[in-house]
């Protein structure tokens, strides 16, 4: 039995609305101005509309809204995608901000002074694969297999991009705090 | 009951930090970090920090949602002049 247009925009109002801030901070996250996130935020819930027959009930409805979504970029969007600033990967050391200020601020009290916008740029200037991985791991609190499936990678290489980009992240919140002042650098 | 869990250095505790925070762990491994983290205040601190750190992140970098005139548009667009 199909159920009738009301019962599906019932159901789509009560499983999918719900998730629309998420779809739009993932939005934003990708293509990395709001004009384009709105765009591509509104694009995904109405190809999510369209394809509500096809939704599995019960299982996750944002993981599903964001699969959408992250194929409505790659497809559509991502050649027209500005190019920011991307920050190096590569050797990072790891756990170096955790051995900064373990004698000065152990418990990291410093990171409450740096402001959003901080973090969102700092998360923005990541590379792609990386930031991808932050964002649904470490913002959306996706188990690693989820984010695998979602990104159609491996889970080791969740795990080692997710690791590179909380070291990338840490080290530039970090340098930025004592730039600020917010937290004294060990005295080499 | 099950054995007491197998002992483990800081080097594997630290090598298993984020699954650790993430709870990505066997029960099993699960036992041993926290096993190790209860005998050593160096890797508990440790540990304590990269907890803070990514809460800090996941508060922060969630405040950025869709705003209401951009919802009402996103409504309006789904279902039409009526929800607005």
């Amino acid at each position: 039995m199909t159920p009738t247009t009301e019962e599906r925009r019932r159901q789509f109002e009560a499983e999918a609305l719900p998730h629309l801030d998420a779809v739009y901070r993932y939005a934003h996250t990708l293509a990395g101005d709001p004009t384009q996130a709105e765009d591509l935020t509104q694009e995904t819930m109405l190809k999510a509309l369209r394809a509500w027959h096809q939704f599995e009930r019960g299982s996750n409805a944002r993981a599903w809204l964001l699969t959408i979504l992250r194929n409505t970029f790659i497809n559509e969007y991502r050649r027209r995608q500005h190019q920011g600033e991307t920050v190096d990967l590569a050797g990072l050391e790891p756990y170096h901000v955790f051995r900064e200020v373990q004698e000065v601020d152990p418990e990291g009290r410093f990171f409450a002074n740096i402001v959003d916008d901080e973090v969102l740029r700092a998360i923005g200037a990541l590379p792609e694969e990386f930031r991808e991985v932050v964002w649904l791991s470490d913002v959306e609190g996706f188990p690693y297999a989820e984010v695998a499936r979602l990104l159609e990678v491996p889970i080791g290489t969740v795990k080692s991009r997710l690791f590179r980009a909380r070291h990338a992240l840490q080290q530039r919140l970090y340098d930025y705090a004592v730039e600020m002042g917010y937290v004294k650098r060990r005295a080499s | 009951m099950s054995a007491a869990p197998r002992s483990i250095d800081c080097r594997e505790a630290v090598e298993r930090l984020y699954e650790y925070l993430d709870q990505e762990l066997t029960p099993e491994v699960r036992a041993e970090v926290e096993h190790h983290l209860r005998s050593c205040a160096g890797c508990f601190r440790h540990f304590d920090f990269e907890r803070a750190f990514l809460r800090f992140l996941e508060a922060r970098a969630r405040g950025r949602g869709a705003g209401p005139e951009v919802k009402q548009r996103i409504l309006r667009e789904l279902f039409g002049p009526e929800e607005a």
